[in-house]
């Protein structure tokens, strides 16, 4: 999809990368892991050669997965990885807006705090699976038995928790709001839409005058 | 199901360990080069191409006697097997017909989750493989109505095969015989193991002997509870949002201000 004349830019290409090689991989490993954890589900590895398809492809992605989350999160974490105190407050409290109506919504920025918390879940509970995951893949011999045994239970604690903020950001990146899922694909939002979800953000680069507009192809577009 | 269990009775073992090699014979296993390391048990541990064993061990009675102890370790068969529990793809199974814990290496993946869940920690990894190993009661045999090949090959009778009534009521009389801290090992843990011992001393004078083998609470955690939870969180996050889509409606823009920020509820 290409953007449209007017356009604003809100993501680049480093971090559309990123965000889809985390997001691919990520997805990878949940069909995989689920493909093994339930038998109902075995059939999920019939185009890759079975359980031990499944196995090895959840292991090499998990290396994929692990590299692209430190890159995401070195990222992100000052713009995503931080609340604001009061503003994040009474978005929480308005729940965004997304559940009950609401007149004003409290204005945010770049990141709103459910998209904080999307990403907080996925940095830590990421780095949970990265480290119960590779002692699992590697044991035995780096854990004690009883402390070895807790990293499986841990492993789908992170999946049932992952998946279900997967979800959410899914839905809320695609139907749920509408116009904003360009931001992962061109890079460019409508300003309305941009305006209505971070306006404070909208408000700062026009003020720095760090805004950029996308001004069209200039065969096409007169 | 007429359940078989192996009896080992410590007190009759000479630790000949012509067990230990029938079992390599029957079941086709290299030797694996060891050092001395001052004891007679070789190998020290359970290993990928070892299934079972031989402790040797040297303890002080209240005499003062310095007096060997033997006693032979090998796979449990436990009737409620975290192993199999835990098994992905359905390569370790309770044998229908005895009980005993069967292994095929064909399905085995060699995701090592049986590893970390047995009680006994039994199953070993071979990285060459990329395989588990494990003592499977000589499954060729006994399904064949053959005795195991370690039971076969002992001839001091320390090693008995045959129905558990039988068996348990044997280990009793000979317990009562033995007397002292002699006691039954194995028919009070994970449901009742199919190998089974009659120790000569109490269980806490045997080195490296699991003192309270049970199914780790993580595999009950992990199988029992966060498995069937990782399907209601999915199923709710997914029917969640359909429901909000539904009730509540995507968030736009307001169509005729364009600059008033609300949102729009289908109320």
């Amino acid at each position: 999809m290409k953007p449209k004349k007017g356009m604003v830019k809100v993501t680049s290409l480093y971090e559309r990368v990123v965000h889809w090689v985390l997001a691919i991989s990520c997805l990878l490993l949940c069909y995989t892991g689920l493909g093994m954890m339930f038998e109902s589900l075995n059939f999920l590895g019939i185009i890759i050669g079975g359980l031990k398809g499944l196995k090895i492809v959840h292991n090499f992605t998990a290396i994929i997965f692990t590299v692209s989350l430190i890159l995401a999160i070195k990222m992100w974490w000052r713009e995503a990885g931080i609340f604001v105190f009061p503003e994040d407050i009474d978005w929480v409290l308005a729940a965004g807006g997304y559940l009950w109506h609401v007149d004003k919504v409290p204005e945010t920025g770049k990141y709103n705090p459910g998209q904080k918390a999307f990403f907080l879940v996925v940095a830590l509970f990421g780095a949970m699976m990265v480290v119960t995951g590779f002692f699992m893949w590697l044991q035995p011999g780096f854990l004690p038995m009883e402390a070895l045994r807790w990293m499986y239970p841990l492993h789908v604690f992170g999946f049932v928790v992952i998946f279900a903020f997967f979800f959410i950001h899914l839905y809320l990146g695609t139907i749920g709001n509408p116009g904003s899922v360009q931001a992962m694909i061109s890079g460019y939002m409508e300003k309305p839409v941009l305006k209505m979800l971070h306006p404070k953000w909208l408000k700062e680069m026009e003020h720095e005058g760090t805004l950029v507009v996308y001004k069209g192809e200039d065969k096409k577009k007169a | 199901m007429t359940q078989i269990i192996k009896l080992y009775d410590d007190s009759k073992c000479t630790a000949c360990r012509g067990c230990q090699l029938a079992c390599k014979q029957w079941n086709d296993l290299k030797a694996g080069q060891t050092e001395q390391q001052g004891t007679y048990q070789n190998p020290p541990t359970l290993q990928a191409n070892t299934y079972m064993i031989i402790h040797f061990q040297d303890y002080a009675t209240s005499e003062g006697n310095v007096k060997w102890l033997f006693r032979k370790e090998a796979c449990m068969h436990c009737t409620e097997a975290a192993c199999v529990t835990v098994c992905p793809s359905g390569a370790l199974y309770y044998n229908k017909e005895l009980g005993t814990v069967g292994l095929d290496r064909e399905k085995c993946i060699g995701c090592k989750e049986c590893v970390a869940a047995c009680p006994f920690e039994v199953p070993k990894y071979d990285s060459k493989t990329s395989k588990v190993y494990k003592c499977d009661m000589c499954e060729s045999r006994i399904s064949n109505k053959l005795e195991p090949a370690c039971v076969k090959a002992c001839p001091t009778g320390a090693l008995k095969w045959g129905e558990k009534d039988k068996m348990l009521e044997l280990a009793q009389k000979r317990v009562g015989q033995l007397g002292g801290n002699a006691a039954i090992y194995g028919d009070q843990y994970v449901g009742g193991t199919h190998f089974m011992y009659v120790l000569k001393e109490g269980k806490d004078v045997y080195a490296d002997i699991h003192k309270n083998p049970k199914v780790p609470l993580s595999v009950i955690l992990w199988k029992k509870w966060l498995k069937p939870l990782s399907l209601l969180g999915a199923g709710g996050v997914i029917g969640g949002s359909l429901l909000h889509y539904i009730l509540h409606g995507p968030k736009r823009p307001d169509q005729d201000a364009g600059n008033d920020v609300k949102t729009e509820g289908r109320e």
